[in-house]
């Protein structure tokens, strides 16, 4: 008897060392470099609060500040780069780097929780965890400032009471990515406020990697703050 | 056949694909050393800043680099404005000796072709290690930066990293040339070799060599020791963008020493 219970126990070891396997083995690489193109974008209008509707006007001119000032732009505007986006991935973390102004964002699959709420510093990017959920990695992300470009396609804004849900999952064998972000936020948002890029992949980075920005250029401060005069025919 | 033959050869059979599959899952996601997380360089109790950065075997430079030196130290002392020059969209980012050398830790993440390094949470360097060579560095479409152009390969348990096409000036540090520890410089016709190896679970030993026929009269090399921060929170820089700030990244003055 005894022996047949170390037997099943050896057959329930290797087959849960076999589940692992193949866990490890599905979990897909998001490595790459990343673009969106002109069809990318499924964003439905966000469903806005009466305050959040009132403050669209100072966050928006908060917003060019922070873009005349060279500030990090933050999320959700680095997923949103005109560039390449470069995705990055190891078994423990991985990384995004956006060529605008930015830092690194990093989502940590490790395992590890969000710090306690009194540790965590807010940052443009905030905090991100990830899990695998068969070919699915769901980021959850706290821990946000107000730094930056605060605009969320569809309408609102990043505050620092902002949670963040994002889904990826690689789709046409791999050379696309989908990512639907999931934004609440009961400060802005009625309900969470959904919407889905499509990242296509390419092949290469263009150089340069990082864009230089420059505050004290009177000039570009002058195209972004004078209001364009009307074309005259 | 018994039931004691059968647990056996379910035993052997476990015991032989277990560490089979470990290295098939290496070989999936990354068949040599995991160097990603957060490390966090070992001053071994310098006192400052600089005492830090210089506390590394002093390398045997050349004399205009030595008399460049001095003309330097002379004129920080005196309280000179060290360096002026505006930040235009010629200014070179990144410096690379520094961004190893600082305090705030270095944030690495290691993919198979590439291997991400930040440090403060901002960007900082790429490392290709997709086989790709250098790129054309001399080339007009080429714009050094401090970080340069680096390419790695893996030898054994030791990520080598080569790396060229560094900035022959910069703007916005406290002086006009990006140093290298022990007084040396970086610059365009530069070469730096690195050496990234885990000496332990959480400790990575780092080995630099500089070569410069017009900097150093022999390689200069040097070794950092960091120590991974497990639980550590990526910080961003969070200061106030210099609209607001005009004069505080370009100057150094005698009362800000």
């Amino acid at each position: 008897m005894a022996l047949r219970g170390f037997l099943a126990l050896v057959v329930l070891a290797w087959s849960t060392s076999a589940l692992a396997q193949g866990e490890a083995a599905a979990r897909p690489d998001l490595s790459g470099y990343w673009e969106l193109r002109f069809d990318s974008f499924n964003v439905p209008r966000a469903p806005l609060t009466t305050a959040a509707q009132g403050a669209l006007e100072m966050r928006r001119a908060k917003d060019q500040e922070a873009i005349r000032g060279c500030v990090n732009v933050g999320m959700p505007a680095v997923m949103d780069d005109r560039g390449v986006l470069d995705i990055r991935q190891s078994p423990a973390v991985i990384g995004m780097v956006a060529r605008s102004p930015s830092s690194t964002r990093y989502i940590y699959t490790d395992g590890r929780k969000h710090p306690d709420a009194e540790e965590l510093e807010g940052t443009t990017n905030g905090h991100s965890i990830g899990r695998w959920q068969g070919d699915t990695l769901v980021v959850d992300t706290v821990g946000f400032n107000e730094r930056g470009i605060t605009a969320i396609p569809g309408g609102g804004y990043r505050t620092s009471r902002a949670h963040l849900t994002e889904s990826y999952k690689l789709a046409a064998s791999g050379d696309q990515l989908m990512v639907t972000f999931t934004w609440a936020d009961p400060t802005v948002f009625r309900t969470p406020h959904s919407y889905t890029f499509r990242y296509y992949k390419v092949g290469a980075m263009p150089e340069p990697r990082v864009l230089n920005c420059i505050q004290n250029d009177a000039d570009r401060a002058r195209f972004l703050t004078e209001r364009p005069a009307p074309a005259r025919f | 056949m018994t039931i004691r033959a059968i647990a056996a050869s379910v035993m052997a059979s476990l015991l032989l694909t277990a560490p089979a599959a470990y290295a098939q899952e290496k070989k999936g996601t990354a068949a040599v050393p995991e160097m990603s997380g957060l490390w966090l360089v070992q001053d071994p109790g310098s006192g400052s800043w600089t005492d830090w950065f210089d506390n590394v075997p002093k390398p045997k430079l050349q004399p205009d680099i030595i008399a460049d030196n001095q003309r330097m130290a002379a004129s920080e002392a005196a309280g000179n404005v060290v360096n002026r020059a505006p930040r235009t969209a010629a200014c070179p980012v990144g410096n690379l000796p520094m961004m190893m050398a600082s305090s705030p830790p270095i944030n690495i993440v290691a993919s198979r072709d590439e291997v991400l390094m930040g440090s403060e949470s901002n960007r900082g360097r790429f490392i290709y290690t997709d086989g790709r060579p250098h790129r054309d560095v001399k080339a007009p479409s080429y714009v050094p930066t401090g970080f340069g152009d680096s390419i790695g390969h893996w030898e054994g348990d030791t990520l080598v990293v080569d790396t060229i096409g560094f900035t022959p000036r910069v703007c916005d540090s406290r002086r006009p040339v990006m140093l290298v520890p022990g007084g040396g410089r970086a610059k365009d016709t530069t070469h730096l070799v690195e050496r990234y190896r885990l000496v332990g679970p959480d400790e990575l030993s780092v080995t630099f060599t500089w070569e410069d026929s017009t900097v150093f009269l022999a390689p200069h090399t040097y070794s950092y020791t960091y120590k991974r921060l497990p639980e550590g929170i990526p910080i961003e820089n969070n200061e106030e963008p210099a609209v607001a700030q005009p004069d505080r990244q370009y100057t150094t003055t005698k009362a800000e020493k």
